[in-house]
C-alpha cells in the first residue's frame, strides 16, 4: 500500500497536479501546532497513507495524554512533499510527517526531519528490520522510523505460465529467454514491462546487482549512477529493449493498466505492498496472479533491492518530540495499528518491525493470489534485502532526470546507460549547489 | 515580463531646469511642477521597486548567501558567503544548458514566424484586399484575449492522443501524427504561441501603417510600383520601428517560455520539468528546494535577457544611422 497507490489513478491526479501545487501553498499556514492542554499534548500529523485515519483514531482512543490530530495531504510526488517543504519554511510544519525512503536524506538535510536519535527506545532500534533503518540512519544518527520496508517481487500469471507451459524464471538469464519466448508464442504479449517512468523500479534492478547509487563513508557524498552493477543492469534491458520482446512505456499510465487489464503482460516486478493495490485496482483478476522472488544474477547468492516504503519523522517544528515519538513507536510497532490500517481495505504492505509480520499474514485474505501465503514469502525476501544502499539528497530530481531520458529511450533516441550518466550530470549541479562535499568516484 | 524593464526617458526633469535667479513666483510654480511631476511618477517609482528592484535584489542575495551544513549536509545550518557556487553549478549543469539551447531554438523558429506572419497580414488588410476588414481583425485579436493557460489547456486537449479530434481525422485519413513526439514538441508550443500573439502584434503593425503618409503611397504609385513591391519596398521600411520593437518584446517573452510546456508537459515525457530556463527556475526551487541555484538561474536569465535586448536595440539603432544624412 505505501509507496506509488494513490499515483493510481492517472487522469485524476492530471487534473490535480496544478491546484495541489496551489492549495498546498495556501493551506500550509492553516496547519494546527502542537499545544497543551490540561496534561493532554496535542500533536499533528500529516500522511498521504491509506488507513492513517482508522490508526490515530485507535491511538487516540487508547491514549489520554496524547491526543493526535490527522490531515491527510496529497501523497509525495502530487504535491505532498511541496507542502511539507512550504510548510517547513513557514515555520509551522506538523509534529509527524510521513517521508518515503528516496527523500529521507533531502528532508534531513534541509532540517526538516530532526534527528531523533537519542529518542528512539532500544526495543523499538531492536524490533526493525536492521536494513529498513539503515536507509534513515546517516552518520550514526536517525532521521525518521521506517513503517514498511518492500522488497521487490515478481508479481506473475499462474494461469497464462500453465496454460502455455512456461517455467518461472529463477536467474536474470532465463528471464530473458523467457521473455523471447513470450514474444515468439504469444502473440500481442509481453512478459514484462519496462517503465520509463520507473527510476525506483530501476534503482531496484540497480541496488540489487550490487550498485552504490550514492555513498557517504568518507565523509562526502560520492555519487556514482552509472557504476559497474548499474551498466549491467542497463546494458540487460537494452538487449530486451532493442530486441522488442518487451513493452516499453509509462506503468502510471491508462496503457499500461491496459496491458494488465487484458493480460497483455505476464510479469510485474514491484515491491510486495503491490499485492494489496492490485487486489484492489482488478478484483476480476482474482485467482489468476502468484507471486514469486525476482530472478536472481547470482541464485547462489540471492539479493533483492526494494520498491516502495514509508518512515515517519519528526519535524524540527515539533515541540513535543518525546510525543511524537511515542506515536511514532506505536503506530510502526503496535499490533492495533497495523489492524486499524488493515481495516481500512486491502494492503499487504511488509512491516518493518519483523514482530508485526504475524499480524499482517493473519490480517491479509489469501483467496486472491490462490492461497498462497506472500508473507511468508515477503519474510523470505525481506531477508535477503541488500544492505548498505544509500538514497540521494535530490532523489526525487534525480529519478525524474532519469525518467526523462527512458522516456526517450522509449522514443528510440539514446540508450539506458546515458540515461544513468544524463541523471549524473543533472544531479551533481544540484548537490554542488547545495554546499555538500561530493566526489564521483565510480566502478 | 517587459513591464519592468524601466523606461530610458521619462522625461524627469522638465525642461525649464533651475534658472540661477528666479522671482518668488517663479520658484514656487516650480516647486508646484516638481511636486505634481513627483505625485505623477510616484506610483512607477514605488511599482519598479517593490516588484523588479527588490524582487532582483533577493535574487542576487539568495544567490550570494546560503544556509549550508558542511560535509555530508546532517550538522546545524550557518548562513554563510558562498561566492560563484551556484552560478559555477549553473553553468555546470547540462539540464540548464539544455534548457537554453531549447529556448534559443524555439526564439529561431518563432520569432522570424511571428515578425513575418504579423506583418504579412498587417499589409494584406491595410492593402485593401481583404473584405470585411474589422471582421478579420477582430477574429485575428481575439486569440489575444484568451489567457495564456486557456490557450494552452486548449491546444492540449488538441495535441493529446485519445481524445483529439484532429488527431482521430488524421487517423481516420491513415496519417498517424503525434503533436508532442521528440522532434514536433518545439513546432507545437510556436503554434500555440503565434495563435495567441499573433493578431495582437498585427494591430500594431496595422496602426504604424495607418501612419504612413499617403503622398509617399501615391507617388510610388506614380512611379510605377505595383501592391506588392509598395508594400514590401514603401510601407515595410516606414515602418521599421514598430517592426523592431515588436521584435524585441518577441524575444524578451520568448526568452521566459514557461506556460505552454508547463502543460504540455503533462501529456509529454517529452517535455521535462528542466525544459526552459524558467521551467529550470520554477523546478530547482519548488521541487529541488534548492533556492540558490534556482536564484543563480534567474539572475543569468535576467542578464541573458537584458544582453539581448540591448544587442537588439543597438544592432538596429547602428543600421538605423546610414539613413540619418538626409
Amino acid at each position: 500500500m505505501p509507496g506509488r497507490h494513490s499515483r493510481r489513478s492517472v487522469l485524476a491526479a492530471l487534473a490535480a497536479v496544478p491546484l495541489t501545487g496551489a492549495v498546498s501553498a495556501c493551506s500550509a499556514g492553516a496547519a494546527g501546532r502542537a499545544r497543551s492542554t490540561g496534561g493532554t499534548t496535542r500533536i499533528t500529523f500529516w500522511s498521504a497513507l491509506r488507513g492513517s485515519q482508522e490508526v490515530v483514531e485507535a491511538f487516540n482512543r487508547t491514549h489520554d495524554h496524547i491526543q493526535v490530530e490527522f490531515q491527510q495531504i496529497p501523497s509525495g510526488q502530487q504535491g505532498g512533499y511541496a507542502k511539507l517543504s512550504n510548510a517547513a519554511r513557514a515555520g509551522n510544519a506538523p509534529d509527524v510527517a510521513t517521508i518515503e525512503y528516496p527523500q529521507v536524506p533531502g528532508f534531513a538535510i534541509d532540517g526538516v526531519a530532526r534527528d531523533i536519535t537519542d529518542l528512539v527506545s532500544d526495543s523499538l532500534r531492536a524490533g526493525l528490520l536492521s536494513q529498513a533503518l539503515g536507509l534513515t540512519t546517516f552518520q550514526g544518527r536517525v532521521f525518521s522510523v521506517p513503517l514498511d520496508i518492500e522488497p521487490m517481487v515478481m508479481h506473475y500469471r499462474s494461469d497464462l505460465f500453465e496454460r502455455h507451459g512456461l517455467r518461472l524464471p529463477r536467474t536474470w538469464d532465463e528471464f530473458a529467454g523467457l521473455a523471447h519466448t513470450v514474444r515468439r508464442e504469444l502473440p500481442g504479449r509481453r512478459l514484462v514491462l519496462f517503465p520509463t517512468d520507473g527510476a525506483t523500479q530501476f534503482a531496484a534492478y540497480a541496488w540489487q546487482a550490487g550498485a552504490r547509487w550514492f555513498d557517504t563513508s568518507k565523509g562526502a557524498w560520492n555519487v556514482s549512477l552509472a557504476d559497474a552493477p548499474s551498466r549491467r543492469v542497463a546494458a540487460y534491458w537494452q538487449r530486451l529493449i532493442d530486441a522488442d520482446v518487451v513493452f516499453v512505456n509509462a506503468v502510471e499510465s491508462r496503457q499500461s493498466d491496459a496491458q494488465i487489464g487484458d493480460g497483455l503482460v505476464l510479469t510485474r516486478l514491484t515491491g510486495a505492498w503491490d499485492a494489496g493495490a492490485q487486489m484492489k485496482a482488478r478484483p476480476a483478476q482474482r485467482g489468476q496472479w502468484r507471486i514469486t522472488p525476482l530472478p536472481q544474477w547470482d541464485p547462489e547468492r540471492p539479493a533483492v533491492g526494494t520498491h516502495g516504503g514509508s518512515t515517519f519523522a519528526v519535524t524540527k517544528d515539533s515541540r513535543h518530540p518525546e510525543a511524537a515519538m511515542e506515536f511514532i513507536e506505536w503506530q510502526v510497532s503496535h499490533p492495533d495499528s497495523l489492524r486499524a490500517r488493515l481495516s481500512s481495505g486491502t494492503s499487504s504492505q511488509y512491516p518493518a518491525v519483523s514482530a508485526l509480520v504475524a499480524v499482517g499474514r493473519q490480517a491479509f485474505d489469501r483467496s486472491y493470489y490462490g492461497g498462497q501465503d506472500i508473507y511468508r514469502l515477503f519474510r523470505q525476501e525481506a531477508e535477503r534485502i541488500r544492505d548498505g544502499w544509500v538514497w540521494g539528497p535530490r532523489m526525487t530530481a534525480t529519478g525524474r532526470l532519469m525518467q526523462d531520458s527512458f522516456a526517450r529511450v522509449g522514443a528510440g533516441q539514446g540508450s539506458l546507460t546515458g540515461s544513468l550518466r544524463a541523471a549524473q550530470d543533472g544531479t551533481m549541479p544540484d548537490l554542488r549547489a547545495l554546499g555538500l562535499a561530493t566526489t564521483q568516484h565510480s566502478t | 515580463m517587459s513591464v519592468t524593464a524601466p523606461d530610458p526617458a521619462p522625461a524627469l526633469a522638465p525642461p525649464s531646469a533651475a534658472p540661477a535667479r528666479a522671482g518668488r513666483t517663479r520658484t514656487a510654480a516650480r516647486r508646484r511642477r516638481l511636486a505634481a511631476c513627483g505625485a505623477l511618477m510616484t506610483p512607477f517609482f514605488a511599482l519598479l521597486v517593490t516588484v523588479f528592484l527588490i524582487p532582483v535584489g533577493t535574487a542576487v542575495y539568495l544567490s550570494f548567501f546560503s544556509a549550508d551544513e558542511p560535509g555530508l549536509g546532517f550538522g546545524p545550518e550557518r548562513t554563510v558567503f558562498v561566492g560563484l557556487r551556484g552560478y559555477l553549478a549553473v553553468l555546470t549543469d547540462p539540464t540548464f544548458l539544455g534548457g537554453l539551447a531549447t529556448v534559443a531554438l524555439y526564439c529561431l523558429v518563432y520569432i522570424p514566424a511571428m515578425v513575418a506572419g504579423a506583418l504579412a497580414l498587417a499589409l494584406l488588410l491595410d492593402s485593401g484586399v481583404v473584405r470585411l476588414r474589422a471582421w478579420a481583425q477582430l477574429g485575428l485579436f481575439l486569440p489575444h484575449a484568451v489567457p495564456g493557460i486557456i490557450a494552452a489547456l486548449i491546444w492540449l486537449y488538441l495535441y493529446t492522443p485519445g481524445i483529439s479530434p484532429v488527431i482521430e481525422l488524421f487517423a481516420r485519413a491513415d496519417i498517424t501524427i503525434d503533436f508532442l513526439g521528440l522532434h514536433t514538441v518545439i513546432p507545437s508550443i510556436v503554434n500555440i504561441a503565434l495563435w495567441s500573439n499573433l493578431g495582437y502584434n498585427m494591430v500594431i503593425f496595422y496602426a504604424a501603417l495607418q501612419a504612413v503618409p499617403r503622398e509617399v503611397l501615391e507617388a510610388s504609385v506614380v512611379d510605377g510600383a505595383g501592391p506588392v513591391r509598395t508594400a514590401l519596398q514603401v510601407k515595410t521600411p516606414l515602418i521599421r520601428a514598430s517592426i523592431v520593437m515588436v521584435a524585441m518584446f518577441t524575444l524578451i517573452w520568448a526568452l521566459q517560455l514557461f506556460t505552454e510546456p508547463v502543460l504540455l508537459s503533462q501529456s509529454s515525457p517529452m517535455i521535462n520539468s528542466r525544459f526552459s530556463p524558467s521551467m529550470y527556475i520554477y523546478d530547482a526551487a519548488f521541487t529541488r528546494n534548492n533556492y540558490g541555484l534556482a536564484a543563480a538561474a534567474s539572475v543569468i536569465l535576467l542578464l541573458c535577457t537584458i544582453a539581448l535586448s540591448y544587442a537588439v536595440t543597438r544592432w538596429t539603432s547602428r543600421a538605423d544611422a546610414p539613413e540619418e544624412p538626409r
